[in-house]
């Protein structure tokens, strides 16, 4: 056996550091192969441990070591900008509605693990594709949506003999009844997701949008909208409580779990939630279909989530295989969609008629036939300027000031100025 | 011209603890040596955040996008938006009417506390409860307290008989919500600004009272001529750190009102961060954080003038 010199020693790691130093990559030999995956703290609680169990058992059959991180919503765009500036955190990380168009140009096209997915489950569906497929490209695989949806008390419209409407139009004498049994209707009128959510789905039915499909065209000034305003101005007047002008994400659920409002439109939570808690007024929520506009137009909201790898990663490729893994093997991604309820539903279209709508008769609706669905700023791409209009809560502002005092016509104008100037900024 | 040679004295060769030990001893190197630390510290977490937010400030930086300088556009821009406008006024508002009801309270309490009470320590460490909980958390306490559906405000006036059912919308309407964030501010402010006041009381020598007291002067003209002189300083003080803080305030709009309803108590920070980190223009987030920046450092250095003025 050939001894070594001290000197040839030293002289030999030397060499070997300086080597892994320059080339910023651990030698083969020393690499596990180890990803993080940074989401949100799921509204379906049991659907985060689901994702722990599954993320065990990724390990076990791959060998690919899983940490799964969990923050709170609000915190994610600050958590991710961090990520981004700094080029190092996560490799994957949990997507909501409109990120991937955000955090395009640090994101990886997985348009091959897509590609996947829609050869064993189909396309995917709209409002999911307009979410993550980012000019072209997409930016992030889309794993499950949580659709807006029409909650009623079943109980005291029936009390009332109240007939389920079929239109926007049709709710308002229903509220009018509702309000007067002190169950008002439940539509946030302030600076929240939510009340974009709702605004948006009566906006598009009645023919009315923010921005152009181009983009660039302001067009939130319109009869189209002069009548979505006039509509929220006798909404709030005759059938909602001035209580909705405060209200957060959380307001309209708990109002409807709580006993007091008698009609919402939100994701099905607000029945989980109340189904799961055992509140006296579970037995009593139940859904029906979306609204439709004059035309018989019905669309809806929809916030869909994807999984996006950043750019930064060093383990790209174990990333995929995560993904894939997660939704690609369909017993698998069956498994995560029932832990989370009805909350947290496929957004293929062969997975549609998905066994988790059969969990409970109150899903039945939210199948939603007929009803076309969108993010956020639609018909126009999600792009800065338009997610920046969303964000600065430029709709939800109108809406509130017209139904304090100020006229349909200048609150318009007020919106439509305020949009301008984001688009030419 | 010749050039001539100097002698060399050679001295002993001292040990490296010797010569560590004299040179810790000149104190021009001690001094800096002790600072650095801290100065290192200021550094890294003040000095390069602040340089990076004025940076970005002058850039039109997007998240994960190159940028480049535009020199002042996004200062100028932000004043065609209606919603910076609004935020501007409110900040000034905001700051305005919590800082001079902190003061007026602050003195009175502190007055108060610094009688002979009994609990006075109890009572002294109760009030400094609002300061050492989480603004966050106790926060989320009044949005309860404030929550249109379980208003226990409301419910309690109601129950005797000061306002008509339902109450006032806190969070829904312009004045009633910019009063609910000035109210948890000032609820959560006062004890930094009692506790700073009754140190200050507590360090104005007795004789002057007494020597007041046998001029003939009464309690107010005790605290007019006497009191309030003597507190300058630390009011002055107190003000100074409490006006950044309130402009800067974030914790108690994001958790109370988001900033609405329609922008009314938006601040700086919170629109900030709309901006900045929602939407992804840090250059424009940075630019709004930093508005203010100018006058405030004008402020800071007005007043610290005005102390060091006071103490010479």
């Amino acid at each position: 056996m050939s001894s070594m010199s001290r000197r040839r020693f030293v002289a030999a790691t030397s060499t070997g550091v300086a080597g892994i130093l320059a080339a910023r990559v651990a030698p083969a030999v020393g690499q596990t192969r180890e990803i993080s995956y940074l989401c949100w703290n799921n509204f379906a609680p049991a659907s985060d441990k689901k994702l722990g169990e599954i993320g065990q058992r990724f390990t076990k059959d791959t060998g690919i070591k899983l940490k799964i991180d969990h923050i709170a919503a609000p915190q994610q765009p600050a958590k991710y900008a961090s990520e981004v500036q700094t080029q190092s955190g996560h490799d994957l990380v949990e997507m909501r509605m409109h990120f991937p168009w955000l955090y395009e140009p640090q994101l990886v096209d997985v348009s091959d693990v897509v590609a996947g997915l829609e050869k064993q489950y189909g396309k995917v569906i709209s409002s999911a594709a307009e979410a993550a497929h980012v000019k072209g490209t997409w930016r992030a695989v889309p794993q499950y949506h949580a659709q807006f949806v029409c909650a009623y008390r079943e109980d005291l419209f029936k009390k009332a003999s109240l007939k389920v409407p079929e239109t926007w139009e049709d709710l308002y004498p229903v509220g009018k009844e509702l309000k007067k049994m002190g169950n008002p209707l439940g539509i946030a009128i302030s600076q929240n997701y939510d009340t974009i959510s709702t605004a948006s789905a009566v906006m598009w039915s009645y023919g009315a949008k923010e921005i152009d499909k181009d983009g660039k065209t302001v067009a939130i000034n319109s009869p189209a909208t002069a009548q979505v305003v006039e509509w929220y101005k006798k909404m709030y007047r005759d059938c909602m409580d001035p209580e909705v002008l405060s209200w957060s994400d959380a307001s309209n659920n708990e109002s409807l779990q709580q006993g007091k409002a008698g009609w919402i439109h939100n994701p099905v939570s607000a029945y989980i939630v109340a189904r799961d808690r055992k509140l006296v007024t579970a037995d009593g929520i139940n859904h029906h279909k979306s609204l439709a506009g004059p035309t018989g137009q019905r669309h809806e909201t929809d916030a869909p989530r994807s999984i996006g790898i950043w750019k930064f990663s060093k383990n790209v490729e174990a990333s995929k295989e995560w993904i894939r893994y997660l939704l690609g093997k369909r017993e698998v991604y069956d498994e995560y969609i029932m832990s989370g309820s009805a909350f947290n539903l496929p957004v293929y279209t062969n997975m549609q008629d998905h066994p988790v709508l059969k969990t409970d008769p109150k899903y039945v609706h939210l199948k939603n036939e007929g009803a076309q669905y969108h993010t956020y700023g639609w018909p126009a791409a999600p792009s800065d300027k338009v997610q920046l209009i969303t964000n600065s809560f430029i709709v939800p502002n109108m809406l509130a000031k017209a139904v304090t005092g100020t006229s349909t016509k200048d609150a318009i104008a007020w919106a439509e100025n305020e949009m301008k100037k984001i688009i030419a900024g | 011209m010749a050039i001539g040679t100097l002698p060399v004295t050679t001295t002993a060769r001292l040990s490296l603890r010797e010569r560590v030990s004299e040179l810790l001893d000149r104190e021009h190197i001690l001094g800096p040596l002790f600072v650095s630390p801290a100065f290192i510290l200021i550094l890294l977490l003040v000095a390069y955040p602040f340089c990076m937010a004025v940076y970005f400030s002058l850039s039109n930086a997007f998240i994960g996008r190159p940028s480049h300088l535009i020199g002042i556009k996004n200062f100028i821009n932000l004043w065609d938006s209606d919603a910076f406008r609004q935020t501007f006024q409110n900040a000034f508002v905001f700051t305005g009417v919590a800082v001079a009801v902190k003061l007026v309270m602050g003195v009175a309490l502190a007055l108060l506390l610094n009688q002979d009470l009994w609990f006075k320590r109890l009572i002294r460490g109760i009030v400094l409860l609002p300061w050492v909980i989480p603004t966050a958390l106790s926060t989320l306490g009044w949005w309860w307290m404030f929550n249109s559906l379980y208003s226990v405000v409301n419910w309690s006036g109601i129950a005797l008989g000061i306002m008509d059912p339902p109450g006032p919308n806190w969070l829904g309407q312009r004045y009633y919500a910019m009063t609910a964030v000035i109210l948890v501010n000032i609820w959560r402010g006062l004890p930094f600004f009692v506790i700073t006041i009754l140190a200050g009381l507590v360090s104005i020598p007795k004789e002057l009272y007494e020597a007041a007291q046998a001029d003939g002067a009464g309690p107010w003209a005790r605290f007019w001529y006497v009191t309030l002189p003597m507190l300058k300083g630390v009011l002055a003080i107190v003000v100074l750190f409490s006006t950044i803080f309130t402009f800067s305030d974030f914790n108690i709009v994001y958790v109370l009102t988001h900033g609405g309803p329609i922008n009314s108590t938006h601040l700086f920070a919170t629109l900030s961060r709309q901006i900045g980190l929602e939407s992804g223009r840090i250059g424009e987030g940075a630019a709004i954080s930093l508005y203010l920046f100018p006058l405030l450092a004008f402020v800071v250095y007005a007043q610290l003038r005005y102390v060091r003025r006071q103490v010479n």
